[in-house]
């Protein structure tokens, strides 16, 4: 059993626990970070694999060693989910991710009180526990800038200091500069769908990426290969914090990154005060950091597991959680899709980035008058791939046929091989509200390969809101599909129940102690040298990609840290 | 020759012929043919056609269902190779052997269980049933109404097996299916192309630009 003392000790370096080793290090803190996986260099990457990153997931959760259980309700068995869309490595996520990066919209961090202005207190589901955030996009303005110039991201304004630009997203909320790259050049899938929003009456544009559309500090610009969204990416043009905060946090001296290391409870003392964190080591021993400050970043579900695991006298009900809220308020996007495949043309849609290429946004987030609508919030509008990329053997799982066309055969084989370079699809990512029930807890029957239960989500997205969203959203995908001139248009199936991508909630932040987990600092109430950090704090979530939001608050949470807290060590709100 | 070696031989020679695919079809055939002298036929296959490439998990008998399965669900035809043509069971068999030795028990209570099913209905195995009897048998399988099977569920069985056929048929050759590119060719993706071009990402087109490349031959060319 081996102890260190550090300053800051980090549980997971993805999206966000990179960025907070990269500033707390440079502002002359020691961090020590505790990484579950490996750490990859570039050269990894050159093998461009489908089976091995796509389908056998290599860079995420082996869903064996690591379950994650589902079930629709607290009366059903949950099973474990058969795949998990988060990262397992250093860079976490955003080494596989497709690298969208929104802004959400200013009404996103308001939705509740936004709606209720609007269309009354009526409007706001009563079983939903929609709540505002502590914080507004203009106090979150200049992170997201830092993130952007920081990372690399490609794109268009829309809205450049109130004024409308065009070629960007007019809704998007409005921005001090430009995006430091321009947008990744259009392939067939993303002409097809600004030529047809346009021509039905949409505002679209290329979505933004952390993808860097030209040479950018030190590194090559994206080539297109199409191997990108579940791949690592093979020169390093996909600005994962692997390649852009971690270099950093190495640079300062002042870092160590302890890779394949399990941790397994947060150690706090009889005054309340957290005192660092267990792991076991890959040889299987048991190790403690001792540290002045315990950061948790690691995926959703491990930030409740984490706090539940940590219960101590002085904390029965879990670490952090008098509140009583750890857990609670789970959402994830429900991804509506609509295929559209041509006759006369070809799409080659397994070319160039893959995820959401180009967008509109007319119906997401509180864009467009919902008096009649029947439900409220939205979602994003865009072009994709059939599954996470547009390779072969994705498009044979999530190229799912036409009706009266079958999964097999000589028909199916004719179906496949005419339009797998003929297709694309039309997906919309709608916004979950937050409900009380719908809950990550801890597996009473199912374990790790550590020993520790899994996490167990409980969660139904066929609420009355969110199934006329879906709905909503589908008739536009297919009016799309449509205007593209596309000889057959279909929709795709729709999830059984379980969580779609983004999985956010379970330690929401807030303004108030009792009703929430964090303050906006993502500092808990109750153990302010506890910092919990990532999309989990979200109390409600965007129709929107939430990977740049979780970034922009890590560097609120590091400059909060680095510039008050280290001074004047405690509660930060 | 045992029968230890008999499996030793076979998975060396699918696993030479994957590794130099991506070099391409002469290399593969020179190869085979200088490395691998006729061996008996097992079962009334040919060792070196492409569906007789098994040995490394998958028995003779199992093979041949398993091969029979994977036609039905890619199958061949003139100028469209489907999965024989793609050594699908090779890919199968190297998989079992490997990184999905955790389904040998799915696949042997499934092959199992679909065996006792064909006999009982037809008296007869799977993979020498007429292709329409096969088909029935797979729709069955996929309605999940075959009273044979417990563990794993008929559906699951059919699941799995449409799956590690896509598998076979469109991952790269270096894992032993996909053989020559059929799959990719089937279907026109390019493999690993590094760089596609502004005109290549605005073509209305077919993309034809060659050659397709597997993983191989751009790792010796990096």
């Amino acid at each position: 059993m081996a102890t260190q003392r550090t300053d800051v000790v980090i549980v997971g370096v993805g999206a966000a626990g990179a960025i907070l080793a990269a500033e707390l290090a440079s502002a002359g803190m020691r961090v020590i970070a505790l990484e579950r996986g490996p750490r990859h260099v570039q050269a990894d990457f050159k093998a461009l694999d489908e089976l091995r990153f796509f389908q056998r997931q290599d860079t995420r959760p082996n869903v064996k060693r690591q379950p994650v259980t589902w079930r629709p309700n607290a009366n059903a068995r949950a099973t474990p989910l058969r795949v998990l869309n988060y990262g397992n490595q250093a860079g976490g996520g955003t080494v596989h991710y497709g690298a969208v990066s929104w802004r959400f919209h200013e009404d996103d961090f308001r939705a509740r009180s936004q709606t209720v202005e609007r269309y009354g207190a009526k409007a706001v589901p009563g079983d939903s526990s929609l709540a505002d955030w502590p914080l507004s996009y203009a106090e979150l303005e200049p992170y997201y800038d830092k993130a952007e110039y920081d990372l690399g991201v490609s794109g268009k304004a829309g809205n450049l200091n109130g004024s409308i630009v065009e070629g960007g997203n007019p809704f998007e909320a409005p921005r001090k500069r430009e995006f430091p790259l321009p947008p990744l050049r259009a392939d067939q899938s993303g002409l097809l769908f600004e030529e047809a929003a346009k021509r039905i009456g949409y505002k679209p544009f290329a979505s933004p990426h952390a993808i860097i559309s030209q040479d950018y500090k030190g590194r090559a610009a994206c080539t297109y290969c199409g191997f990108c969204q579940g791949f690592g990416c093979y020169n390093g043009a996909k600005s994962s914090t692997l390649v852009t905060h971690l270099p950093q946090a190495d640079a300062t001296g002042n870092f160590k990154l302890i890779t394949l290391a399990m941790v397994y409870r947060v150690n706090s003392d009889n005054s309340g005060r957290a005192t660092g964190v267990s792991y076991w080591g890959p040889d299987g021993s048991d190790n403690t950091i001792e540290a002045e400050i315990v950061i948790l970043a690691p995926f959703v579900f491990d930030n409740t597991r984490l706090l539940l695991l940590s219960k101590t006298a002085k904390f029965p009900n879990g670490l952090a959680n008098s509140s009583g809220q750890v857990g609670k308020h789970f959402m994830a996007h429900v991804a509506a899709r609509v295929y559209a495949a041509f006759d006369d043309r070809y799409v080659n849609n397994y070319m160039g980035p893959n995820a959401q290429k180009h967008s509109f946004d007319e119906f997401n987030g509180d864009n467009f008058d919902h008096k009649d609508a029947g439900f409220i919030r939205g979602s994003n509008i865009a072009v994709a791939t059939a599954g996470l990329e547009g390779g072969p053997i994705a498009s044979a799982m999530g190229l799912v046929p036409p009706p009266g066309t079958p999964t097999w055969g000589a028909a199916y084989r004719d179906f496949f091989a005419k339009y797998f370079a003929r297709h694309l699809v039309l997906l919309s990512e709608t916004e979950n509200l937050p409900y009380t029930d719908h809950t990550i807890d801890l597996d009473p029957d199912v374990k790790d390969a550590w020993g520790l239960p899994a996490p167990r989500v409980t969660y139904d997205w066929h609420r009355p809101n969110e199934v006329k969203q879906v709905a909503f959203m589908q008739e536009k995908l297919v009016e799309l599909g449509r205007a593209m001139g596309a000889a057959h248009v279909w929709r795709a199936p729709l999830s059984g129940g379980q969580p779609g991508p983004h999985p956010q909630g379970g330690t929401r932040m807030g303004s108030n102690p009792r009703a929430s987990v964090v303050n906006k600092y993502s500092q808990s109430w109750d153990v302010p040298n506890l910092f919990i950090v990532g999309s989990s704090t979200n109390p409600s979530m965007s129709g929107f990609n939430p990977t740049l939001t979780i970034q922009a608050l890590a560097y609120v949470t590091a400059d909060a840290i680095a510039n008050r807290y280290r001074k004047s060590p405690g509660p930060l709100a | 020759m045992s029968k230890t070696d008999e499996g030793r031989r076979a998975f060396l020679v699918g696993a030479v012929a994957g590794a130099a695919a991506g070099a391409g079809a002469v290399a593969t055939a020179a190869l085979v043919s200088d490395s691998q002298p006729p061996a008996t036929p097992e079962g009334g296959l040919d060792p070196l056609s492409a569906a007789a490439r098994q040995g490394a998990f998958l028995n003779a008998a199992d093979a041949e269902t398993v091969a029979a399965i994977a036609e039905r669900i890619m199958p061949g035809a003139p100028g469209k190779p489907g999965a024989t043509e793609a050594g699908v069971l090779n890919y199968i068999d190297l998989a079992l052997a490997g990184a999905y030795t955790d389904l040998q028990e799915f696949y042997r209570h499934g092959l199992a269980a679909l065996e006792t099913h064909c006999r009982q209905t037809y008296s007869e195995t799977f993979a020498k049933l007429a292709p329409a009897q096969q088909d029935e048998t797979i729709a069955s399988l996929e309605d999940g109404k075959v009273e044979s099977f417990t563990w794993p569920a008929a559906r699951a069985f059919f699941e799995t097996l449409r799956t590690h056929t896509m598998e076979g048929m469109f991952a790269d050759p270096v894992y032993g299916g996909n053989k020559d590119f059929a799959g990719w060719n089937l279907v026109g993706f390019p493999g690993v192309q590094l760089i596609f071009t502004p005109a290549e990402l605005e073509s209305r087109q077919a993309f034809t630009r060659s050659p397709v490349a597997g993983l191989q031959s751009k790792a010796r060319s990096v």
